[in-house]
């Protein structure tokens, strides 16, 4: 892309302002508003099951909407309203001081450590993890039992299970991650002379935060607000399993409508609706947000009072901070700490209960039997051939790190290029497995998980690359280049955001066939590409559209309000474009990158609804098979096939940091160079 | 795809399927039978793909069992990849994996769907080109496939082990020849409730539904399925759960969603777990899910004698699951093949000691006790005659659409 606007610059042509977005406007245009524009047209149909597809568009009517209009519809959409906003401010109020300690009061060491393990526990399938809050909340459980012992809670147990506490402590636990990323991207972009010029002119650590931090992590809180209640209000996954009768959500009324019903005109209506009640929420909160500051500037004297007090305590705060110097930061700085470790323990207690359990010898995944073993494992591999995986990719990677130091230690050749080396065996040991036990699929007595893992691994990758891709792209020219595609634009971006994953599943289900027909690339998407069977190009497609708009969002926060100077200053020295951007701003956005990154692999990783409608034969992932397998008892080899994702995840993971670094550092250099320049 | 696809069915012709009553096999099938074809085409739609050339390809060989009695065990070598999709953890992993690379020279690939509705979306948006070779549509659902078009006939040549299924389990209302699908399993629903909690003995619909208002109110679970929420209340009124009256529908809804509403804990249809977790003192669940939960309770260290299994009277359900392989499948050769396997007895038992539902066969009773005499809660697995003749089968009716409503009315009333 970078290149064509490039090229044409040079020859004085102007690229239009949203070229750098276009990638992102034909793929959604393709995979988003057509597709929901054909379900949109079938709430006006009538439902005819006789049909190949259930919806009668011969007889148009508007009988569904005012079916919608009733009071089942309202009062599930009041509690999930309420359930949401709720989970929403407690992913604020839990995951601000977590975001507001990496930046500002650790070492950029401790920094990277507490974001990569806010993400890590969701390296692995977001269902099993739900599921495993059953664990300790189960009224018959070993907690529960403690708990009665010492007479805390009743003779009944914890009641909490079944209710809308259980729900939104699955919801604030599954999208806290959502949360803190954003706010931290937002947050590390302020520069820190700002916080400290506060300082210097007298205002305490309060007054910094509240008028100088808060406000500049403004665009950050409303990416993460828009993050979590969005897809809090269409999740049911955590009402289903958690919630009982008292955490019915929306999503899974109109999910019923598609599905047991059969009722897809119903459906359409009942989510459209959904999308204009959600909207209209956000409508108002925006308006309270907007609003209150004027109000309280209507009351300037009363204001200019409570800031002259804050002022006043900021001064004597800053001359006692001066005479005891740091000392007196030590306080907030543990509270903060104390707050994010429990914070990381909170997200990291399911997984630990997900790997426990993966050894117990029961056969149900959440209760535990008393007893260990490890037959969940065998039941899942073959020990021998699993044995001979781990033992050859050992060989061989210690084998890569022999030469590595030999090569170190006896010869000349420049540092950078040894360095590869440990990488390159990494990669030649999963290679040479994948070659010798058929894609891994021996290492797998039950094939049927094996296939699911790598299915899930190799959609969530693919769907990453394309998100990241045109997301990254689209979020620049947002932030760059805005102009009057940016408000369509932005709410196509909003509409996907909202819309309910389970329409969006039945429009690109219904949408594929009718894609195959287009010349080129519908073959691709429909019947395979390369080694790739149609059904995992589907799932890239799908997965990828959530996933794009929330890179899109996040890089958009990171670049807005980061002047254009090093732009300019870089175009003022010669660099065309395509160079500008190769060099300056995608150093700018890497973070954004990453952090985008990593949100949509592990959106991707997780995606159960679209998933399961679009999969093909051979294209089933994680997620989906597990969905399946909640009809019946969850066995714990599921809980064992997690921590293998698991695993495999994070191998992953680390050999592209490994990749990244050795390759990124030219172009951070650069970036470097040219900010202390500027 | 762009012009909507119209079954030219005579529109009568699932109203005439529903209305037959279910497992009345030998000469009340026959007749109505008669009947049927004499109404018009029984071959409603015609797939354009039809299964794979007569008896010619397939070599059979007998092979040895341990079940004593007139059995039939020829199976077919078959080869190439088989793709099944069914419900999660259906089958026995080996049978569906290794045993049956060994033993039929297919590799299989087992993929999961939650329910007969995905199935359905996935086959019929998917052009024929799914890609799997054999689907486990449960019953009801079968004649609205049929009738898209979804699934192929089936070569009866090339499953010569049908002979080893009980005269009970074929011919079922929505194939009555047995041209499309094949028995995999069937099952009932009863409830199971905490004697500790309610002391008194419960055994009807009626007894359950009055214990949920009081004993157990706000501790009670109901099925998270719109026909399986509300058929205990029919049979609780001595009515058929298929029914389509007005009226009867409307007290349905009236006592289902005011009165009963706010004492429902949760809508779980796979209970056994969560009443380990102690999370109900009363529960309806399906046989299977209710046959677990004993082992549930004892790996909690609860105590199972505390728990009472009824199988409720005056009628309640059965639901049976079945094979069949989808229009377009690529290799229908090894899907007849796996299919016919899995109806040698010493296999299918296999297959039920894994799921625990009746797969049936003939002579049950005793091939359990020959096969599998260790099998705990054989009762609930195996039903007499005069159990099997209280139970009715869901229909697909006009009704469903007000069943969905009730069912949503009655969650948003439980939850407000």
């Amino acid at each position: 892309m970078a290149g064509t606007v490039a090229g044409r610059s040079r020859r004085g042509v102007r690229a239009p302002r949203f070229a750098l977005a276009l990638p992102a406007i034909i793929w959604y245009a393709l995979f988003f508003v057509v597709p929901i524009a054909y379900i949109i047209y079938y709430s006006f149909g009538t439902k005819d099951t006789s049909l190949l597809l259930p919806v009668d568009l011969t007889r148009l009517t508007t009988a569904n909407y005012s079916q919608v209009f009733d009071a089942t519809f309202f009062t599930v959409f009041k509690g999930t309203l309420r359930i949401s906003v709720i989970a929403t401010a407690l992913c604020v109020i839990v995951g601000l001081p977590v975001a507001y300690f990496a930046t500002f009061k650790v070492s950029e060491r401790w920094r990277a450590v507490i974001l990569a393990l806010v993400v890590v526990p969701s390296f692995t399938s977001f269902l099993i993890r739900t599921v495993a809050w059953r664990i300790p909340l189960a009224p018959n459980g070993s907690l529960s039992r403690f708990l009665m012992d010492l007479g805390w809670v009743g003779e009944n147990g914890i009641q909490v299970l079944e209710t809308s506490v259980a729900v939104q402590i699955a919801l604030v636990y599954n999208y806290l991650g959502f949360m803190i990323l954003p706010l931290f991207v937002a947050l590390d972009r302020i520069d820190t002379r700002m916080r400290e010029a506060s300082k210097d002119l007298g205002a305490g650590r309060v007054a910094t935060f509240v008028s100088v931090t808060l406000p500049l992590a403004g665009p950050g809180i409303v990416a993460g607000v828009l993050l979590t209640f969005i897809p809090m209000c269409g999740d049911y996954v955590a009402a289903t399993v958690l919630g009982g009768a008292k955490g019915n959500m929306i999503g899974a009324l109109i999910a019923s409508q598609f599905g047991g019903a059969q009722n897809w005109p119903l459906g359409s209506a009942m989510a459209v609706l959904m999308i204009v009640a959600v909207l209209l929420t956000l409508v108002v909160g925006a308006a309270v947000v907007w609003l209150v500051p004027r109000a309280f500037g209507l009351l300037a004297p009363v204001g200019e009072r409570v800031r002259r007090a804050i002022h006043g305590r900021a001064i004597a705060d800053g001359a006692r901070g001066a005479r005891t110097g740091r000392g007196a930061r030590e306080p907030e700085r543990l509270l903060l700490g104390v707050w994010t470790g429990c914070v990381l323990l909170f997200l990291f207690v399911p997984i630990i209960l997900v790997f426990v359990h993966s050894f117990n010898r029961g056969q149900s995944f959440t209760i535990w039997s008393g007893h260990s073993s490890t037959k969940w494992w065998g039941e899942l591999f073959d020990v021998g051939v699993a044995w001979s995986v781990l033992i050859r990719g050992a060989l061989v990677i210690v084998g890569a790190l022999v030469v590595r130091a030999l090569l170190r230690r006896f010869t000349s050749l420049p540092a950078r290029a040894v360095n590869w080396i440990g990488p390159v065996g990494f990669a030649v040991a999963v290679l040479l497995n994948w070659m010798l036990t058929d894609r891994y699929r021996d290492v797998f007595v039950f094939s049927g998980v094996g296939d699911a893992i790598r299915n899930s691994f190799i959609a969530a990758s693919g769907a990453t690359v394309i998100a990241v891709i045109i997301g990254g792209l689209a979020g620049v020219a947002l932030a760059r280049r805005p102009g009057s595609w940016t408000k369509a634009f932005m709410a196509v971006l909003f509409l996907i955001l909202v819309t309910p994953e389970i329409m969006d599943a039945v429009a690109l289900a219904t949408w594929f066939p009718r894609f195959a027909d287009f010349p080129l690339i519908g073959s691709i998407v429909t019947d395979g590409w390369g080694p790739f069977n149609g059904g995992i190009n589907k799932l890239w497609v799908g997965q990828s559209l959530y996933a794009s708009a929330v890179v899109t969002l996040i890089v958009r926060a990171r670049l807005e309000g980061l002047d254009e100077a090093l732009e300019e200053a870089a175009a003022d020295l010669g660099a065309t474009p395509s160079r500008a951007f190769r060099q300056v701003t995608l150093p700018l956005i890497s973070s954004a990158l990453v952090a985008g990154g990593l949100l949509s692999f592990t959106l991707c990783l997780d995606n159960a609804v679209i998933s399961t409608l679009i999969s093909e034969a051979g294209s089933t992932t994680f997620p989906v098979a597990l969905l399946g397998a909640t009809r019946s008892t969850i066995k714990p080899f599921w809980g064992v096939g997690a921590m293998i994702l698991f695993v495999v995840t994070m191998a992953a993971l680390w050999f592209v940091a490994v990749v990244l670094r050795r390759s990124g550092s030219t172009s951070s250099d650069i970036a470097a160079t040219l900010t202390g320049g500027s | 795809m762009d012009k909507q696809i119209r079954i030219l069915a005579p529109h009568s012709f699932r109203e005439q399927l529903s209305r037959r009553a279910f497992l009345k096999a030998g000469t009340a099938t026959a007749g109505l039978a008669v009947v049927l074809a004499a109404c018009g085409n029984s071959d409603p739609a015609s797939t354009d793909t039809s299964a794979p050339g007569a008896s010619g390809g397939a070599e059979f060989t007998e092979i040895e069992g341990t079940a004593t009695g007139d059995w039939s065990r020829k199976i077919a070598k078959a080869g190439g990849a088989l793709a099944m999709y069914t419900w999660g953890d259906y089958n026995d992993p080996e049978l569906v994996g290794a045993l049956a690379e060994s033993t039929l020279g297919v590799k299989m690939k087992v993929d999961f769907y939650p329910s007969n509705e995905d199935l359905i979306t996935k086959l019929s948006t998917s052009n024929g080109q799914s890609g799997f070779d054999i689907v486990v549509p449960t019953g009801p659902y079968v004649p609205q496939m049929i009738e898209k078009g979804l699934l192929q006939k089936l070569n009866k040549d090339l499953l010569p082990n049908i002979v080893n299924l009980d005269s009970n389990y074929v011919g079922q209302p929505w194939d009555q020849n047995d041209e499309y699908v094949v028995c995999k399993d069937w099952g009932s629903a009863g409830f199971l409730y905490n004697t500790k909690k309610i002391s008194r003995d419960l055994a009807t619909w009626a007894d359950f539904l009055d214990a949920c208002q009081n004993e157990a109110s706000g501790n009670c679970a109901v099925i998270d399925a719109p026909w399986d929420f509300c058929s205990p209340y029919f049979w609780s009124q001595g009515k058929s759960a298929n029914t389509t009256d007005a009226a009867d529908l409307d007290a349905a809804e009236k006592f289902l969603v005011d009165t009963l509403g706010q004492h429902i804990k949760a809508f779980d249809s796979y209970p056994s777990t969560k009443i380990a977790e102690g999370a109900y003192s009363i529960a309806v669940a399906w046989t299977g899910d209710a046959r677990q939960a004993f082992s549930r309770i004892k790996d909690a260290k609860g105590n199972p004698e505390d728990w009472k299994w009824v199988l409720p009277g005056p009628k309640t359900q059965i639901f049976m699951d079945t094979y069949a392989i989808p229009a377009g499948a690529p290799n229908p050769e090894a899907a007849h093949a796996w299919i016919n396997w899995e109806l040698v007895p010493e296999v299918s038992i296999k297959d039920l000691a894994y799921h625990g539902y009746h797969t049936g066969m003939k002579n049950m009773e005793q091939l359990l006790k020959e096969l599998a005499p260790d099998l705990p809660k054989p009762e609930m697995i195996f039903f007499s005659d005069e159990q099997v003749a209280t139970m009715e089968a869901q229909e697909m009716n006009v009704a469903l659409d007000r069943l969905v409503e009730i069912l949503n009315k009655t969650k948003a009333k439980a939850g407000a």
